[in-house]
């Protein structure tokens, strides 16, 4: 139960378009079903690599460890994974100054109908702020670009973690 | 049969190979040693974040198919993040190896045994479809590994470690903005955000 794919996928093919022109070169990622729809749109990228791991962790320190070998890591994850991430982003993307841009699938707010998501879409900005990770909500299909490529402007600058989070509907 | 950690390092240090290999250091007894080896290549070493070495590393070796990266790691790192080894193999780094320092101990916190059972790191490499994946006898033996490993990657080896409890381990010597701005250096790849560091 995830509800169904949007007949447009304009916004996630607006995020694929800003991780491009922005240079990252690499995407790793744990899915999801809207994080399917957008790495539907990804895949095909020549510009981008998309990493499939095997858990959220992993995704933070594959994009780390392309961002310090001269590429450009980006991290796609869900925010249940998002939520298992304290311990990486503390010791590794915040000990080591390392821009971190987080694209989170943000299951369990008031857009979410399904029932199971609502406990970690409540913890999931509180945590956020407890771990001191500056965050956005997407603002939908027309401003999801300009928001990715804030937010890949920021960490450069900050050499920090930034996390964006996103609804199916911003994919639409 | 194990051998000596400094034997293992000293070893690996005198087999990398200038221009082509990056060293990365997962926590613990490794990272601290490392300032104090003479590496040659471009190294990183981890303060903390256990269990982040290998996909750090795998994130290193995507970034950069000219160059070989190899890492070192523990087995108690490894066996919390299992599941990495499935990550290489889907992503068919060629040009990256693992070695797992395995003594059986959570060294850096006081020697506390890992969960008692006897894991076979290579086998398990295998089964997540890395091509050479082996347990090594001695430092003698890391050059060939290495060679093969260049040739033949993803690798894994498993390289058993005698445990010491009075081990003068260094303590870590280098701070991480310190590590990064050595790593960069080293790397002589500099990214906008480094230039900014």
């Amino acid at each position: 139960m995830a509800g169904s794919a949007p007949a447009t996928r304009e916004g996630a093919r607006k995020i694929v378009g800003a991780l491009e022109s922005a240079g990252v070169t690499l995407v790793a990622t744990v899915p999801d079903t809207w994080i399917g729809w957008l790495a539907d749109e990804l895949r095909p990228s020549p510009r981008v690599k998309v990493v499939d791991v095997a858990r959220e962790e992993e995704a933070v320190a594959v994009a780390c460890g392309a961002s310090l070998a001269g590429g450009r890591g980006v991290v796609l994850i869900q925010n249940a994974g998002l939520l298992n991430c304290g311990a990486v982003i503390a010791s590794l993307v915040r000990l080591y100054r390392i821009p971190c841009l987080l694209l989170v699938s943000y299951r369990g707010d008031e857009r979410d109908p399904i029932y199971y998501h609502a406990p970690k879409g409540a913890a999931t900005e509180p945590t956020l702020q407890a771990w001191g990770i500056r965050h956005a909500r997407a603002a939908g299909p027309d401003r999801v670009g300009d928001q990715v490529r804030q937010g890949l402007a920021w960490i450069d600058e900050a050499q920090a973690p930034f996390a964006l989070l996103f609804s199916g509907e911003d994919l639409a | 049969m194990t051998t000596l950690r400094r034997a293992w390092l000293y070893g690996l240090v005198s087999e990398l190979e200038p221009g082509r290999d990056l060293l990365v250091a997962g926590l613990g007894a490794n990272a601290r040693y490392l300032p104090h080896l003479p590496t040659r290549v471009p190294n990183f070493a981890l303060c903390d974040a256990m269990g982040a070495a290998i996909p750090l590393a795998l994130g290193m070796a995507l970034a950069r198919p000219d160059r070989h990266v190899v890492v070192l790691e523990g087995d108690g790192s490894l066996l919390m993040n299992l599941g990495t080894l499935a990550s290489v193999g889907a992503a068919s780094a060629t040009n990256l190896t693992v070695l797992i320092f395995e003594n059986r101990r959570y060294e850096s916190s006081g020697g506390q045994k890992l969960p008692e059972v006897d894991v076979d790191f290579a086998a398990m490499a295998r089964a997540a479809r890395f091509p050479t994946a082996d347990r090594l006898d001695g430092a003698t033996a890391l050059g060939a590994a290495l060679r093969k490993a260049r040739e033949t990657g993803p690798a894994l080896f498993v390289l058993p470690t005698a445990y010491d409890a009075g081990e003068a381990i260094p303590p870590y010597s280098e701070r991480p903005d310190e590590i990064r701005l050595k790593w960069n250096r080293a790397l002589g790849k500099e990214t906008s955000w480094q230039r900014n560091a």
